[in-house]
């Protein structure tokens, strides 16, 4: 692959990468290897954490009587949408545009947590909520 | 190798200065464009329909890095229209109902790169045991399904519209995180922000960065090459002789926006400047260093001088894992505002893989 090529040639490091020496055995790991599987695991913990999301209804979109929420971190953002359409009562075929700081959609797969490390001011999130297409 | 000339102008300044695009960013962007993968496409064998021409099912491509799998769609379509389906399974082709996963089970998503998707296969593959002899070259195996897409989980249509949408949102998602706000894509005509993603469905670069240039980081010429150690860094001059306008030089920005990938998740997204506290230039392994620690610990302190030993040298760290940007194994020195301006997608994203090294 040619940046390959060039990402080597100029740091001088090997050209084939650590995983395609297939001299070990399947019976066979370093404790590297392991050490490396038990720390995947500590980072594929859950984080049970909370943190506050605050829902701003733009434009006509109907203005709800609770607004702040303490929602799971790590939830995707797809799950925080499907609750903002319970909160509001709206079925699924009801339009409903969201966006962080009066900026931009996230992609639904962005977690709470990851949003919230990016994007939180004030110790809160900012959800925008509107039924028409604002910023996206 | 072209470079070209921008015209940036922002609301709030004077005269429009022109900043051409230095050579050696425009060479790493270039590569990073014409990046391409090798996929093996497949249909479900259950699912061919009857009459359907079975042994020539299989269709091999090599796909850019930048692009989408729905706007792959076109061509696997006209393959299997031509080839395999007779005229009647063809009349019920409905692409709607598509979608693709790996040989391993693993659902791909419409609004991720084709290199995302690629590097991402290579990390998990760094997990499995027992290790195959996986070459950076092996065609990544799609299993193409036809019907009952599970939506839940796909989140989005396969339209390219929808990718569009997504893209588009990514694009000023990264926008915020360099600059607190999305003026700089906002800030283009309508006509513009289309002209993005019509260069990534052409896949035209000089169509894509004749727009690109005016909203991604610009690095200043005298720090685009291999950069010299990190101990001799601090501020890069701000009153160079390219004149880099500070409103967006790589250096500048508040944040890098990295995405970190972990084989088989999670993702971590990290607030990442490119200057620390201290002054020095924030590096790759600075960062793997400080936000996975299980995975790149520190280079552990020289044992104390011994009668034997009296200059101890630090024993290397552990290398338990390493970085891929964009399929490249990446030097742990690279400075991370050089990789964001340089190395990220096409929607502005540092997408780092790690995989697990086979000691």
């Amino acid at each position: 692959m040619l940046s390959s090529t060039v990402m080597a040639q100029a740091v001088g490091s090997p050209e084939a990468p650590p995983h395609s020496i297939a001299s070990i055995s399947a019976t066979e790991h370093s404790e590297a290897f392991d050490e490396a599987l038990k720390a995947l695991e500590t980072y594929k913990k859950k984080d049970p954490s909370k943190v506050i999301v605050r829902f701003k209804a733009v434009g006509n979109a109907p203005i709800m009587k609770q607004n702040f929420y303490k929602i799971t971190s790590s939830n995707r953002f797809q799950a925080v949408i499907q609750f903002l359409r319970k909160e509001l009562g709206w079925q699924a075929s009801e339009p409903l545009f969201t966006y962080i700081n009066l900026s931009f959609s996230p992609a639904p797969d962005d977690t709470v947590s990851n949003l919230f490390k990016s994007f939180a001011t004030d110790g809160h999130l900012i959800v925008n909520y509107s039924t028409t297409a604002a910023w996206g | 190798m072209s470079t070209y000339g921008t015209t940036r102008h922002h609301p709030s300044q004077p005269p429009p200065s022109r900043v051409s695009t230095d050579y050696h960013t425009t060479l790493f962007r270039r590569l990073v464009w014409e990046g391409a993968v090798p996929l093996e496409i497949r249909v479900d064998p259950k699912e061919l329909p009857a009459n359907s021409d079975r042994g020539l099912e299989c269709y091999f491509m090599q796909a850019p890095r930048v692009s989408y799998l729905p706007l792959l769609m076109p061509e696997i379509r006209r393959f299997l229209m031509d080839v395999v389906f007779d005229e009647a399974a063809a009349k019920n082709l409905k692409e709607e109902d598509w979608w693709f996963e790996t040989e391993e089970g693993t659902l791909l998503k419409w609004h991720w790169s084709i290199g995302l998707i690629y590097d991402n296969h290579t990390i998990s593959a760094s997990v499995r045991v027992p290790s195959q002899a996986h070459s950076m070259s092996t065609p990544l195996r799609l299993i193409l399904h036809l019907a009952s897409p599970p939506t839940e989980k796909l989140l989005l249509s396969p339209s390219a519209e929808s990718c569009k949408q997504a893209f588009m949102g990514q694009l000023k998602e990264a926008d915020f995180i360099r600059w607190g706000n999305t003026k700089r894509i906002t800030g283009l005509r309508k006509a513009e922000q289309d002209g993005l993603w019509e260069g990534i469905k052409d896949h035209n670069f000089d169509d894509f960065w004749r727009v690109a240039s005016k909203v991604m980081p610009i690095v200043p010429s005298t720090r685009s090459q291999s950069p010299p150690p990190a101990s001799m860094h601090s501020r890069p001059p701000s009153a160079d002789n390219t004149a880099v306008p500070d409103r967006d030089g790589a250096y500048n920005v508040r944040s890098v926006p990295v995405r970190v990938y972990l084989p088989d998740g999670p993702v971590l997204q990290e607030l990442i400047p490119p200057i620390l506290e201290d002054g020095t230039l924030n590096t790759l392994s600075h960062f793997l260093t400080t936000h996975l620690p299980l995975l790149f610990p520190q280079r552990p302190p020289a044992p104390p001088p011994s009668r034997t030993n009296p200059n101890p040298q630090a024993p290397p760290a552990p290398e338990l894992a390493f970085p891929l940007i964009q399929g490249v194994l990446t030097p742990p020195d690279s400075e991370v505002a050089w990789l964001g301006a340089c190395l990220a997608g096409a929607d502005g994203w540092l997408n780092i893989c790690i995989g697990v090294s086979r000691g």
